[in-house]
């Protein structure tokens, strides 16, 4: 069981209440920012940052249906999540990690601030706090402590909740604040085979509203977010090159052969050298007996 | 083989120039953390690397000249490389410790660079450089300490040296194969590999005058985190161009690393005899040459190999990214090889300087186009155009310091060790 936030960006209308619920549950300061207009709209900020963990992008499609055959398309971006993440596996101090329930966590108190898990992520997502003097990693941990709170025995009104009330209580409160701030239902936090399975069935249900992929499913390796679109996702910004292989597969086969190779290694170097020295002695012992 | 101490003053009209360029670079240092690394650097969300870890790369692929040397000198036995042993070791322990404090000032929270000892991530080529290269510096100053001992005349350290040198050196091994490994009966088997290794060659101190295990480990290390030095990149085959991603980069940067290791020392050696006003060793030039060409052929080989067979040489013809591939394969590579295959060639001055100048210059600049010049990067989520990238004045100040401070002290290393061959034609 592990959990997975499916967006389904035909239902989004660009309200960014989950970009401030983000900001008011993660304690995030704001960023002076400026709408740059043209090609990204009301897009804002235009980038992830170390204040900023989600954002709606504005993506200006063409589509004939649509009046002056423009339309807008939005698109909820943050972390992946992915299955296998380059983040943790670059990282030397195991500070970014893939929980078991999910979501791949930042321990600040681990970090070194290397940076390398910002080189490594294939979609851009950890930032630095360049403003900081102590610049530490941030990135959207898809609410790890909201999606995993008890939320059994509880109280309503003076009385104990019934296990329908607390059914109810826990369903509304152990999702992200992005998902729990959603107003149209783009947002779904659910176990990811299972809302795999009902992106598919959103998919075959309604011919023509989507192009048949589900971005997530497989891109680097598989990610827990996953994403649903009427157009091609390069359409929106989403990096189409990343292949279905996890991106820790060659550094994982190098690193595991360290071990074996020194030793062998070492192995290689006396023997060449016992070889040489003795090569040597017959040498001069020969030389010896010559004169 | 005998050596010398360079009898000239110990500070010269040179060293005031370098100390100036180190105080403004410790300075720099004080600045990087009074204003803190977005303030002191130009660095990025879009460009989180920059020019102190293309220095950190190229530096340690230069001072693998350190190992190369003393991997042909100890265990190849190749006499050409011998006068060199000393100061090469000597540049390879100045280096390593001046590319940690780059680290230092690169890292945003070094301060918690404990964490590398307690903390087990199974497969970050970040963690295997960290501590390969802390074990790696362990063993250079034990590879130099007899110079120490051997100028002050302290026979017991260097009884102690010699007796336990090689107990630390299989215990290093084992507790790297350890942490890599995460298994305890690996590493029991890497101590009784090593511990094999330093027994069948225990008598080696007496003939070489240094323990051979000693010299394996160096190579073994050294082997280690050059190659790790280009996994790091395995995790980048998106960003990183086809021209110079590869499965195989770990091997490249190994490879590269011994070629230009090489050519370091050759640039050593005549800079040495530059700037103490010693008699040039040509002959000598031309037998390490013969070593430099078989390095280049066999990495240039691998190099233009893989791109061939992964199908992607045609991108060497377009573009930016083709252009910068062909001066790094023609400039570095293709020119030096044909410079030193004829023997004629390798005995002309000007051939074996342009040489070295040249395979150096290939290996530094495969560094930055593998950093910054060769990848593509897509920026902060959801991406887009990224700007380009030029190092701050403190990010420049902090690289030329240290470049000054590796001149200071080895010449200062020279002048009060013995550290470099005796002068025997000059005399």
């Amino acid at each position: 069981m592990s959990f997975a936030v499916l967006i389904d960006t035909t239902k989004c209308i660009g309200c960014r209440a989950c970009q401030v619920a983000c900001k008011q549950w993660n304690n995030l300061p704001a960023e002076r920012t400026a709408i740059e207009g043209r090609a990204t709209g009301f897009q804002n900020p235009i980038a992830l940052s170390a204040k900023t963990l989600t954002m709606v992008t504005y993506n200006e499609v063409e589509d004939p249906s649509a009046p002056a055959g423009l339309r807008w398309i939005f698109a909820k971006r943050q972390c992946m999540h992915c299955l296998e993440p380059a983040c943790a596996s670059a990282c030397p101090v195991t500070a970014l990690h893939k929980s078991k329930e999910g979501p791949v966590v930042y321990d600040p108190k681990k970090c070194m601030g290397c940076r390398y898990c910002v080189w490594a992520c294939p979609f851009g997502v950890p930032t630095a706090d360049w403003e900081s003097l102590a610049p530490k990693i941030h990135k959207c941990t898809m609410c790890f402590e909201r999606v995993t709170q008890s939320t059994g025995a509880m109280e309503l009104n003076g009385k104990r909740m019934s296990p329908e009330e607390q059914k109810i209580f826990a369903e509304s409160m152990n999702k992200p604040a992005c998902v729990k701030a959603c107003t149209t239902g783009a947002l779904k936090f659910g176990e990811r085979e299972s809302l795999i399975a009902e992106a598919w069935e959103r998919i075959k249900s309604s011919p023509g509203k989507y192009v048949p992929h589900l971005y997530g499913e497989k891109e680097a390796g598989g990610t827990s977010v996953l994403y649903l679109s009427s157009v091609p996702f390069d359409k929106l910004g989403f990096r189409t090159n990343l292949g279905e292989r996890s991106y820790p597969y060659y550094s994982k086969i190098a690193l595991e052969a360290v071990s074996p190779l020194a030793m062998g290694l070492g192995g290689v170097l006396a023997a060449i050298y016992l070889l040489k020295r003795r090569k040597a002695q017959v040498a001069s012992s020969e030389s010896g007996e010559k004169e | 083989m005998r050596y010398e101490i360079i009898k000239k003053d110990l500070f010269t009209r040179t060293s005031a120039i370098l100390l100036a360029l180190m105080a403004g670079g410790a300075f720099a240092f004080f600045a990087r953390f009074a204003l803190g690394l977005g303030e002191a650097t130009n660095l990025s969300n879009n460009y989180p690397w920059g020019l102190w870890i293309v220095f950190d790369l190229v530096w340690i692929a230069l001072a693998g000249g350190a190992f190369v040397t003393a991997g042909i000198v100890y265990i190849f036995m190749n006499e050409d490389f011998h006068p060199l042993a000393r100061p090469a070791v000597w540049m390879g322990f100045l280096s390593y410790s001046f590319v940690m404090i780059t680290l230092l000032a690169d890292l945003g929270l070094p301060w918690h660079f404990w964490q590398l000892g307690v903390q087990r991530p199974e497969h970050s080529a970040m963690y295997e450089v960290s501590w390969c290269i802390a074990l790696y510096v362990t063993v250079l100053a034990l590879e130099f300490a007899p110079t120490v001992f051997e100028r002050f005349g302290w026979d017991r350290l260097r009884e102690l040296w010699r007796r336990w040198s090689p107990s630390y050196t299989v215990l290093a091994l084992g507790l790297f194969v350890f942490l890599m490994s995460h298994k305890i009966w690996m590493a029991g088997l890497a101590l009784i590999v090593f511990g094999l290794v330093a027994f069948l060659t225990r008598d080696a101190v007496k003939q070489a005058g240094v323990p051979i295990i000693l010299i394996i480990a160096a190579v073994t290390f050294s082997t280690m985190h050059q190659s790790s030095l280009g996994s790091l990149f395995l995790l980048m085959p998106d960003k990183l161009s086809p021209l110079w991603w590869s499965p195989l980069i770990p091997l490249l940067f190994f490879l590269s690393a011994v070629a230009s290791g090489i050519a370091l020392v050759m640039l050593m050696d005549l800079m040495i005899s530059f700037f103490f006003e010693r008699v040039y060793k040509w002959n000598r030039l031309a037998g390490m040459g013969k070593v430099l060409l078989g390095a280049l052929l066999v990495y240039y080989l691998l190099r233009i190999g893989d791109v061939v067979i992964r199908g992607k040489l045609s991108l060497a013809f377009s573009g930016k990214g083709g252009a910068l591939f062909l001066i790094e394969i023609i400039g570095g590579g293709i020119i030096p090889i044909i410079l030193l295959s004829r023997a004629k060639l390798r005995s002309n001055h000007y051939a074996i300087i342009a040489s070295v100048v040249l395979a150096l210059g290939g290996v530094i600049f495969n560094r930055l186009n593998v950093v910054l010049l060769g990848m593509n990067l897509p920026g902060t989520m959801p991406g887009g155009s990224v700007g380009i990238y030029y190092p701050s004045m403190v990010e420049w100040a902090l690289v030329i310091s240290l470049v000054a401070a590796l001149f200071f002290f080895f010449s200062i290393g020279a002048k009060l060790l013995p550290i470099l061959p005796k002068d025997e034609e000059a005399h």
